[in-house]
C-alpha cells in the first residue's frame, strides 16, 4: 500500500513545468508542495469532470505534459471519460487514480464496488494502452519517471492508504486560478 | 432547416478550433459537415457533462471551442458546466439542440418536458440565449460569441429546426 504524502513529494520534486489538476483528497496535500499557476484545485464539485478537463488542456496544449490526479471516486463519477481519453489520445496527458476505496473528504464512506473494481482492466477495457497498477514505494520509484514521459494517455493506479483529509479549501476562488493557468499557459 | 455550411462559416468567422459533444438528429448534418473539415476538429464526448470541462480546459490552453449537444444531455450536464465553464469564468459559446420544440405548439398531441423544461432551465442556470429558427438567424452565433467575451461567461444558441 502506498503513503499518498510520500508518492506526492516524490511526484512534486520530479515535477518541473508540468499542469497538475488535483481533485478532492489529493488537492490540499499538493497545494502544500506547490501552489503556482500550474497546479489547478478541480474541487468546485463538478465531481467526475477533471480528467475531461485535463485532456482539453493536454489538447491545447501538446508541448507541455498535463497530470490529472483523480479519486477512484471522482473517476467512478464518469467512467465514459475513460473511453473519451482514448478516443481522442493525447500523447502528453498522465492520469493517476488514486484507489482507497473511499470517499475521502466526507468521512471515508465506501465509494460502489470498493475492493472489487480492477480500474486497470476497466481503462484497458475503455481502450487506453497504457495502464500501470502501483501497489508498494518501490513500483512507484520504478515507475516515477514514466510519469513524466510516457506516452499519453497513460494511467497510473495508485493503491494507496486511507487517510483523513478535509474537504479542500483552495487559497484563491475557482475564476482567478483559472485565470492565472490561462496566463501562465497562453500569456 | 437551417443551413450547416452557413453555421460553419459563422464558426470560421469566430475562429473555433474544437467543437466538442454529443450529436443527435437536429445536428447531424452539421456533425457531418464538421468532420469534414479541415481545421475545425470534433472531438465527441461520451456524455454531456465532460464537453464542458473538455472546453474549459481547451480555452485556458489557448484554443477556441464551441459546445455542441442536445437538451436532454444539457440537463445531464448542470454540474460539469456549473463547475467549470460558469464558475471558472469561460467565454464558451454553446450550441444545443431544441428537442421536442414543436410539441409546444397548440394542438400537439404530447409535450416533451425536454422542451418545456429547457429555457425555464437555461434562465435558472444563468445563460443569455438566443434561438436560430432559419437561416437568417444564424447571425446569432456572433452576437453570443461577443456577449461571452463580454461578460466573461458562457452563452447559448438554440437549434431549433434540423441542420441541412
Amino acid at each position: 500500500m502506498l503513503d499518498k504524502y510520500e508518492c506526492l513529494k516524490k511526484l512534486a520534486a520530479r515535477r518541473t513545468d508540468e499542469v497538475v489538476v488535483t481533485t478532492m483528497s489529493v488537492a490540499m496535500p499538493w497545494a502544500e508542495l506547490s501552489d503556482g499557476p500550474l497546479d489547478f484545485a478541480h474541487v468546485e464539485s463538478a465531481m467526475g469532470h477533471a480528467a475531461d478537463f485535463a485532456l482539453g488542456l493536454a489538447i491545447a496544449q501538446p508541448e507541455r505534459r498535463v497530470f490529472v490526479i483523480n479519486g477512484d471516486g471522482s473517476t467512478l463519477m464518469c467512467l465514459g471519460t475513460l473511453v473519451t481519453l482514448a478516443q481522442r489520445p493525447a500523447p502528453n496527458l498522465t492520469m493517476v487514480i488514486t484507489e482507497n476505496g473511499t470517499y475521502e473528504v466526507t468521512g471515508n464512506q465506501p465509494v460502489p464496488g470498493a475492493g472489487q473494481i480492477d480500474y486497470e482492466q476497466i481503462c484497458r477495457g475503455a481502450g487506453i494502452q497504457n495502464v500501470y497498477t502501483i501497489e508498494d514505494a518501490d513500483q512507484f520509484d520504478a515507475h516515477l519517471e514514466a510519469h513524466f514521459t510516457g506516452a499519453g494517455p497513460q494511467v497510473f493506479i495508485w493503491k494507496i492508504a486511507q487517510a483523513s483529509e478535509p474537504v479542500p479549501k483552495p487559497k484563491r476562488p475557482i475564476r482567478e486560478r483559472a485565470h492565472n493557468l490561462r496566463q501562465a499557459l497562453v500569456g | 432547416m437551417l443551413s450547416s455550411e452557413k453555421i460553419i462559416d459563422a464558426l470560421e468567422e469566430q475562429g473555433v478550433t474544437h467543437v466538442v459533444g454529443v450529436p443527435d438528429n437536429g445536428s447531424r448534418a452539421l456533425f457531418e459537415r464538421l468532420w469534414a473539415h479541415p481545421q475545425i476538429e470534433v472531438i465527441l464526448t461520451s456524455r454531456e457533462g465532460e464537453a464542458f470541462g473538455l472546453a474549459s480546459g481547451l480555452y485556458l490552453g489557448g484554443a477556441t471551442p464551441l459546445v455542441l449537444i442536445q437538451n436532454t444531455g444539457f440537463f445531464e450536464a448542470g454540474d460539469g458546466f456549473r463547475g467549470t465553464a460558469y464558475n471558472m469564468g469561460i467565454p464558451l459559446v454553446m450550441m444545443v439542440g431544441y428537442r421536442g420544440y414543436k410539441t409546444m405548439e397548440p394542438g400537439a398531441p404530447r409535450v416533451d418536458t425536454a422542451a418545456t423544461f429547457f429555457e425555464p432551465t437555461l434562465k435558472a442556470w444563468d445563460i443569455p440565449y438566443t434561438a436560430m429558427h432559419e437561416d437568417g438567424d444564424i447571425a446569432q452565433i456572433p452576437a453570443a460569441f461577443a456577449k461571452a467575451r463580454e461578460t466573461s461567461l458562457p452563452t447559448a444558441v438554440l437549434i431549433v429546426p434540423e441542420t441541412v
